[in-house]
């Protein structure tokens, strides 16, 4: 992975030194050990400032919708990020012409909640070293299994090379473990109902409405988000069970078909709480039912955006 | 369970759907009053939101009732409405809820009588499971308060 | 005055507090350290964590708080009686910043009955910083980890015991039965307290910071550092300076209500024409640093921002507002 920083760097310089795009979206060495920050490139020579690692926590496809129409865009992007660009181009929210992308396939994403639970909050530095995390804390230096500190996304990634873009950089790694991908889901829906509702109740009960997790998210671009309507009330802004039950079902919904489960949402929230099996049981639906997941390819309706009259639905009579 | 509990009902009804006056006078004249309707141009306007929002405010059992496919007065309409309401409420199940809280009853031009036999199945089915608990946020569960 | 008492004596203090008052403190779930009322003083968690993440402010003003209802044609309060409480292992941020928000709710013109009945009736326990966090700038902003401005009593760590550094009545009638601390014991607390001060790191400069921000009002500075910031409501919901609310009619719900608000959400500003005078995140990133580190030392004469670091810790794009602070100093226009 450290070994294709020099390329994105070279191949980002390249992209602004012959004009073919006005900024280059990636990544920089961030203030806190253990996160990247976003990075926004303009001159060739800031280049150098790009990193590639597991602490690069974001889903930079939620910059698309944020930057000036007119603006072109170089975007570092892995797989799960290709394919929120891929989502976002059906969704028309931006010209492929004006994107150039940078593919590089991903070896996930370190979960810096992980590492602190066992090593506390005060961490000094991090790095990675092949299929090692060394992070050095007060109490002296610890090592992780890469594997065990990946964000759960992560670990159940069924497609971390990027697809869609203009060149790959690195190797193609290989692609995810379906059964892997779905077992949380499946697992979930095993368990007796009251169990589930339990769990989804203590789950949303953290919530403080922060709304980091819709932030993060690429595909939640509205301007106008349904909490924010008034009449009716569909989610009031309390911190209520009724305000914030409906956020979280909701959200959750509104992401069938076209969330691609990187996560990012689980990694902005303030709370910790888990969102992730929610969205998983919507993807894996239409995955069951009308063979679709999204970022598969360029052209294919998400489910909700098409019917036909042989729908095979529950409660038809 | 308290036999003089009677499940409130949301019906969600395509304003076309019911072509047979009879019925139409019978849902807008003579529906108990544990039972509400929405009247709404066509089930393609019927958004998850309105169902969560009869959840939450304590509707123990909903019925969305519309024209059959390739009878929808706006054309398709019905068919866009399917696929969504369908997921949700596989959703909602997904969460806890009672699968047989809601029903989608496609009804025929000539099928007259159907939609009062809908809402008694409806009733007779929530009747069984008791009132709702999971996910009623603002009214208070009808099996607490008699 | 200085007292002391045994770490090992905590509990049965917790316990004689709680037979007068609802103690809060941190308390343990899973991952989490939250202030919540103690039903048992083992409970009270006090170093779990180096803070806690949602900020102790939400015991004086609620994230959601009901003003009043109406109830059959009339309008019916909902101020409950506020019942005597103690709040046990605050940090000197968060009370610093509470003394903050009394400039803001206990103004000459207006006092917040709301607020102002919490305060009457809680007593401050703070617990000083031996160890700040790396993520901790309270020094930087004019404060420091036993800053006791705002502390009712400011609990020292000196090993196996606590010095109390009792201020006020309130204070003293928590801890006026106890031990007098010696005079090694006082001498060893200020040593605790000078080395925690002298180990943490200073980001920034904050002299002059408000009259500098000023100067870049109309800078590109501004546009450059938003790029990342995503926009929600993270840095302001967490950190224990920001008091804006939104009042809502809850027609649902037959009440008002005050909600927390944050200047970071496109419609915080946005009016009824449609018209939004913070249109984008620039002027919205712009108008919350200003309102910490200008606006607020304009009104108040201190800076509105305690350095507890939570928004640098959680934010979920890793802006740091020491990042920015100390770009502001330094930044030039090209």
């Amino acid at each position: 992975m450290n070994q294709l920083i020099p390329a994105i760097r070279q191949e980002a310089a390249r992209i602004l030194q012959e004009d073919i795009v006005d900024v280059v979206i990636g990544f920089k060495a961030g203030t806190l050990p253990l996160k990247a920050q976003p990075a926004f490139i303009t001159r060739e020579e800031d280049a150098r400032k790009l990193v590639y690692n597991g602490f690069c926590q974001n889903n930079l496809a939620s910059y698309l919708t944020r930057r000036p129409k007119e603006e072109r865009m170089g975007i570092i992007c892995r797989g799960c990020e290709s394919r929120a660009i891929r989502a976002l181009l059906l969704e028309r929210q931006h010209d492929r012409d004006k994107l150039y992308l940078i593919g590089v396939p991903c070896v996930g994403i370190i979960d810096w909640r992980k590492i602190e639970r066992e090593v506390g909050e005060n961490t000094l530095q991090a790095g990675e070293e092949g299929d090692e995390v060394i992070v050095s804390a007060r109490d002296g230096e610890h090592r992780f299994q890469r594997a065990d500190v990946l964000h759960d996304s992560c670990q159940r990634c069924l497609h971390p090379n990027p697809v869609g873009t203009d060149i790959v950089l690195g190797d193609p790694l290989p692609e995810g473990d379906t059964e892997r991908a779905w077992a949380p889901a499946i697992e979930f829906e095993a368990l007796p109902p009251e169990e589930r509702y339990a769990y989804f109740i203590q789950e949303a009960e953290r919530c403080i409405r922060c709304y980091a997790c819709r932030e993060a998210c690429p595909m939640c671009y509205c301007t106008e988000c349904f909490v924010d309507y008034t009449t009716p009330r569909w989610a009031e802004s309390m911190i209520t069970p009724s305000g914030t039950q409906a956020w979280h079902i909701i959200r959750a919904f509104h992401q069938t078909g076209r969330c691609v489960s990187c996560g990012a949402c689980e990694r902005a929230c303030p709370m910790d709480i888990k969102m992730t099996y929610l969205t998983d049981k919507l993807n894996y639906d239409m995955v069951q039912q009308y063979g679709f997941e999204v970022g598969d390819s360029e052209k294919a309706q998400p489910p909700f955006a098409a019917f036909t009259l042989d729908d095979k639905n529950r409660f038809v009579r | 369970m308290n036999n003089r509990w009677t499940p409130r009902i949301v019906v969600f009804q395509c304003q076309y759907s019911l072509y047979c006056e009879a019925d139409q006078r019978w849902m807008d004249t003579q529906l108990p009053p544990h039972i509400k309707l929405i009247s709404v141009p066509c089930t393609g306007r019927i958004s998850p939101l309105f169902v969560l929002n009869a959840i939450q405010g304590g509707a123990d059992g909903l019925l969305i009732s519309g024209c059959q496919p390739e009878k929808c007065h706006y054309k398709e309409g019905n068919l866009g409405a399917r696929r969504q309401l369908d997921e949700f409420w596989r959703f909602l199940t997904y969460l806890g809820m009672e699968e047989e809280r809601m029903r989608f009853a496609w009804i025929d031009l000539s099928e007259r009588g159907r939609i009062q036999q809908e809402l008694a199945d409806l009733e007779e089915a929530i009747r069984a499971i008791g009132p709702i608990r999971r996910l009623v946020t603002r009214a208070i569960p009808v099996g607490e308060n008699p | 005055m200085y007292k002391t008492l045994s770490k090992a004596d905590l509990p049965k203090l917790i316990a004689n507090w709680m037979e007068q008052a609802t103690v809060y403190a941190p308390v343990r779930q899973g991952d989490f350290t939250k202030f919540q009322p103690l039903s048992d003083p083992a409970q009270a968690n006090l170093y779990f964590a180096a803070n806690t993440r949602y900020p102790p402010k939400a015991l004086f003003l609620p994230q959601s708080e009901v003003m009043f209802r109406v109830k059959d044609g009339e309008f019916e309060s909902t101020q409950d009686e506020v019942s005597s409480r103690v709040i046990l292992g605050i940090h000197a941020c968060d009370t610093r910043a509470l003394q903050l928000l009394d400039g803001v709710f206990l103004a000459e013109d207006y006092q917040d009955p709301y607020w102002a009945k919490k305060r009457e009736q809680t007593t401050l326990v703070v617990l000083g910083c031996a160890d700040p966090c790396e993520t901790c700038f309270c020094t930087s902003v004019g404060s420091g980890p036993f800053d006791k401005r705002g502390a009712d009593v400011m609990l020292i760590d000196v090993g196996g015991e606590y010095v109390a550094d009792v201020r006020n009545e309130k204070g003293q009638a928590l801890f006026d039965h106890l031990p007098d601390a010696s005079l090694e014991q006082i001498d060893t607390s200020r040593q605790v307290q000078a080395a925690a001060a002298a180990k943490m790191e200073k980001p920034f400069e904050s002299e002059g910071i408000k009259d500098r921000l000023y100067s870049l009002f109309d800078s590109d500075f501004w546009r450059h550092v938003q790029q990342s910031c995503l926009g929600c409501g993270v840095c302001t919901f967490l950190c224990p300076t920001c008091y804006c609310f939104d009042i809502v009619d809850e027609a649902q719900r037959s009440e008002r209500v005050r909600n927390w608000d944050t200047c970071m959400f496109r419609i915080y500003s946005q009016e009824a024409s449609g018209h939004n005078p913070r249109p984008t995140n620039t002027e919205r990133t712009r108008q919350r640093i200003m309102h910490k580190y200008a606006y607020f030392v304009e009104r108040y004469g201190q800076i509105g921002c305690t350095g507890c670091g939570r928004c640098v810790r959680y934010c979920p794009v890793d802006l740091d507002i020491r990042q920015i602070i100390c770009g502001a100093q330094t930044w030039e226009e090209s």
